[in-house]
């Protein structure tokens, strides 16, 4: 067997190998009642934010802790706590992709992903994000 | 009824439309003619002639658009929709570039013109082989004006036009403002985006963008061998040219980590965010490519892996040039362009050549000469070829999570990208720099065909048992020194070893020549990047844990990382050895500035003060408000500090005695609860009020909490906040304590347990003002980039070395 074929199988092997780690670790979008079947498990939820349910961010008392309530592709509304200060802006997001998982109190969030309408462009949402990670 | 619109300058938009027409045609017929004068082989000249006329008419098309889209932007057209989205009568002048290429209009054009300077270089340049490879040059120039054109063939939009009238934006045409005729006189830009005022905007996408167009000469040279079945001879001058790419691209990589790193929030230089893996994807194979090319040039072997890797670095550039504006990163990337409706028309560009390389290597394949010998084990080519293949895999893991939500949309599958893309990544790639480290240590000791086994040992011991002492000493300084930390010791060994073998050899065996040290000096450079890198992430420390008092334990166990602190405004807390203090803010222009002192104590105990730094909070209509970290470098650790949160609510300022409700508390008696400057206790309830001061009648039940605050200096106060019941309603009188901004007023009695339910309000005055803070010390940031310096340096020795060479 030559050499070269002899790297052409590790190469392989190694791309086989990055292929399966990615969908290792790879999540999956649910909504809360999926995310509530598997609580131990991390999930990428994509809603919006239930802009009359209370926003709750006080910093005298936690800094780290931010909850509020979001809708999700399936209409269900569940209550989010963020591990995290509040991210900037948060009360103009159009649409929202919580990374987390869900436990007994609510859905613990520790990314947001947000997305904002542009003044400007008459509520076409622009295609930015804000990455808030703890 | 037609309006006839006042004050528009409608020759700018035609002027630039008939740049963009010649820019188009002028490709066209330069492709064409250098097709034409490639094919026949003969010495016809005159193909040749018109080959170079059509490209000196593209060029000028595309420097006529870019001089008509700069008049615009500098007189204020915003007639146009370009001008108008991406400027404004406000903006400081030095930022006119960054509006130029803020949209993807102008960043197309940026491309395009680095291609056409690159295009006449090589027409001065590449001698025999300008035919095939200019023909080649053409025909992408062809597709990138073609992205300008705004044209619509069958139903379809081709490009996007940057001169395109405001009125004549679908989203805008119909708008009352622009049915008046002297719609001109009021309007103003958009502006640009204030996220990207500042210098690297300037600077990073003139480098990245001309770090793209450096991949396509090598591209082009690798099609023009295959086309003119030479199978060596392009990679002579092309391999300079690929050393100049890894370097520019490399160079605008990193400028684009500087960038995050200093001005945007990303707590790092590197996030692994899919734009980043995006154009670090094609350095990595165009770096294996280098690296075959040389050995290639030495031995004439791996042939089909260097067209391979060529031609994929082109593909892979166009690749991540489709992933960053076709808009199907939306969900996972924080930088994306939006989509303009070209997705279609990159894909096909994209597949064109992919097709283009494919056919040609295979119709190709079996003329392609084969080495009598395989090369021996212990030859230096033999393990650069294994290194370009572990880059190959590295950067496959990379474009391969990159590719999650393409691969949802091919498959429509919902599959969500890693939870910890870090973790994802950084698990795979440390075992990537770990063989590629320890490649670039040995590699130049093998001598290229066969190298003898005990001089090898004997020049490469002295360097592999010092870089073990000093991975040791690291080791114990970094206190590394535990079960998850091996693969960092592992890696760090490694690095430690790249650095410190490439150096010895260029000391001890290339003896101090600077001519022939580019490797060398890259590699040492290289192997910096890792360690700073290694340094930096693994042991950055968050300071600002929380040492305001507030309980963290009813957090959970998932979420140990609570980083941000909160600073009240002249309160000083200690913080990582330091001892800081928030002095306040103020505005200037759309920034918010923080100012935050660092003090340490002295021996006597004394304050110190050892900076300052002036954070700041963008207010930004668009993005939304961003915060800016501020950085204060020292030469071994830089402190990062950045703020995650700030009251931006200026009513509270201009009504300072406006009440705010504080919280609601229930209280049994003997309770206390902190107000912002004092201590408030509940005493009990007291039956005894004095009715006629409420105006109640005999038969109305009424009940006073009784309430004691105590203030900082211990003054006391009382204070007693009345609930009755009148008939059937409920009604409660409030209580304040002027001297103290406080007031409470009872929205629920408990009888059974004489517990009371009450609100606290503050005086706006009261509440001081806070931010919140997150601040990380990134020791040895500096080893990296001045790893990014020497490998710049290393880069241009050996472009120095291999122009020597072709000439």
């Amino acid at each position: 067997m030559k050499k070269s074929h002899i790297i052409a199988i590790i190469i392989i092997a190694v791309a086989i190998g990055a292929i399966l780690t990615t969908v290792g670790d790879s999540s999956t979008y649910a909504s809360f009642a999926v995310a509530a079947e598997n609580s131990g498990k991390e999930y990428h939820v994509v809603g919006k934010l239930e802009k009359d349910s209370a926003l709750i961010y006080n910093p005298q008392e936690n800094v780290n802790l931010f909850t509020f309530y979001l809708k999700d592709t399936d209409g269900a509304v569940k209550k989010v706590l963020y591990h995290g200060t509040k991210p900037q802006d948060f009360e103009r997001s159009e649409q929202v992709v919580l990374v987390g998982k869900m436990k007994e109190d609510g859905f613990q969030a520790n990314t947001i992903l947000m997305k904002c309408p542009s003044k400007y462009n008459e509520g076409k949402p622009e295609e930015t994000e804000h990455k808030a990670q703890i | 009824m037609d309006i006839t619109y006042v004050g528009e300058h409608l020759w700018a938009g035609n002027t630039g439309n008939f740049f963009i027409v010649l820019s188009f045609c002028g490709a066209l017929l330069s492709a064409l003619s250098y097709f034409i004068f490639t094919q026949n082989e003969i010495q016809n000249t005159s193909w040749k002639s018109l080959g170079r006329a059509g490209f000196f008419i593209h060029a000028s098309g595309v420097l006529g658009i870019i001089g008509t889209l700069f008049y615009m932007l500098l007189n204020h057209f915003f007639e146009y929709h370009y001008v108008w989205q991406h400027s404004n009568t406000e903006m400081p002048m030095r930022y006119i570039l960054s509006c130029f290429w803020e949209g993807q209009e102008g960043s197309f054009l940026l491309w395009t013109f680095w291609h056409m300077v690159l295009g006449f270089i090589l027409i001065f340049t590449a001698k025999n082989w300008e035919g095939p490879v200019m023909a080649v040059v053409a025909l992408v120039q062809i597709f990138l004006a073609s992205m300008l054109l705004g044209v619509y063939v069958f139903g379809y939009k081709i490009g996007s036009n940057p001169f395109l009238l405001l009125r004549d934006v679908p989203d805008f045409a119909n708008l009352p403002f622009l049915q008046n005729e002297n719609y001109l006189a009021k309007l103003d830009g958009r502006g640009l985006n204030p996220l990207l005022q500042n210098y690297w905007m300037t600077i990073h996408p003139p480098t990245l963008f001309l770090g793209f167009a450096s991949t396509l000469v090598p591209f082009a040279y690798a099609i023009a061998g295959l086309w003119k079945k030479d199978f060596n001879g392009w990679m002579k001058p092309a391999l300079p040219w690929t050393f100049f790419g890894v370097m520019i691209l490399g160079t605008g990589i990193l400028m684009g980590g500087a960038w995050a790193y200093e001005a945007l929030s990303f707590g790092g230089f590197w996030a692994w965010d899919p734009v980043e893996n995006a154009s670090l994807v094609p350095w990595l194979t165009f770096v294996g490519a280098a690296h075959v090319m040389v050995i290639h040039r030495n031995k004439g072997q791996s042939l089909l892996v260097t067209f391979v890797l060529t031609i994929i670095t082109f593909i892979l550039i166009l690749y991540s040039t489709f992933l960053t504006r076709s808009g199907i990163l939306g969900d996972s990337s924080v930088h994306a362009f939006t989509d303009l409706g070209m997705s279609g028309q990159l894909l096909v560009y994209l597949l064109t050549f992919l097709l283009l390389g494919i056919v040609l290597i295979a119709i190709n394949w079996k003329h392609f000469p084969k080495p009598e010998t395989e090369e021996s084990v212990w030859s230096r080519e033999f393990w650069m070829f294994v290194g370009a293949m572990v880059l190959s895999v590295s950067a496959f893991q990379i474009i391969f999570t990159t590719s999650i939500p393409v691969i949802n949309k091919i498959f429509s599958s919902n599959i969500a990208p890693p939870t910890n893309p870090i973790q994802h990544y950084n698990s795979f790639q440390v075992w990537v720099a770990v063989i590629v480290a320890l490649l670039i240590g040995v590699g130049q000791y093998f001598k290229f065909k066969k190298t003898e086994m005990n001089v090898f040992l004997k020049t490469i011991a002295v360097s592999f048992f010092g870089a073990i002492v000093i991975t040791g000493l690291l080791t114990i300084i970094l206190d590394l020194l535990s079960v998850q930390q091996i693969p960092y010791i592992i890696l760090l060994f490694s690095s430690v070893f790249a650095i410190v073998a490439n150096a010895s050899y260029f000391i001890s065996i290339l003896k101090g020549k600077v001519k022939l040290s580019g490797a060398s000096v890259a590699h040492v450079g290289f192997g910096m990047i890792l360690l700073g890198s290694l340094i930096s992430m693994s042991k950055s420390e968050v300071i600002s844990r929380n040492t305001s008092g507030v309980d963290l334990q009813k957090l959970g166990e998932d979420f140990p990382n609570a980083e941000n602190i909160m600073l009240v405004k002249n309160d000083t807390l200690s913080m990582g050895g330091w001892f800081v203090t928030y002095n306040g803010k103020k505005k200037e222009g759309v920034n918010i500035f923080y100012e935050i002192d660092y003090f340490s104590k002295d021996e006597n105990g004394k304050y110190v003060k050892d900076f300052t730094l002036n954070p700041r909070v963008q207010i930004n209509p668009r993005m939304g408000n961003v915060a800016e970290p501020a950085t204060k470098h020292y030469l071994g650790k830089d402190i990062y500090t950045h703020v995650t949160y700030a009251e931006l609510d200026e009513e509270k300022e201009k009504k300072p005695e406006e009440f705010k409700k504080a919280r609601t508390v229930t209280l049994a008696p003997g309770d206390t609860v902190f107000g912002s400057n004092s201590i408030i206790i509940f005493e009990g309830l007291d039956k005894n009020v004095d009715k006629t001061k409420y105006n109640l009648g005999e038969k109305d039940i009424a009940v006073a909490a009784q309430m004691r605050v105590v203030d900082i200096k211990n003054n006391s106060f009382t204070a007693r906040p009345v609930y009755s019941i009148q008939s059937v309603y409920a009604v409660p009188f409030a209580d304040e304590i002027s001297e103290l901004g406080l007031k409470f007023i009872i929205t629920k009695l408990i009888p059974e347990s004489g517990k009371v339910e009450l609100e606290v309000y503050e005086k706006n005055s009261n509440l001081k003002e806070f931010i919140i803070l997150k601040a990380i010390v990134f020791p040895g940031i500096n080893i990296l980039w001045a790893g990014c310096l020497i490998m710049v340096i290393g880069t241009v020795l050996a472009i120095r070395h291999r122009l020597k060479q072709s000439n």
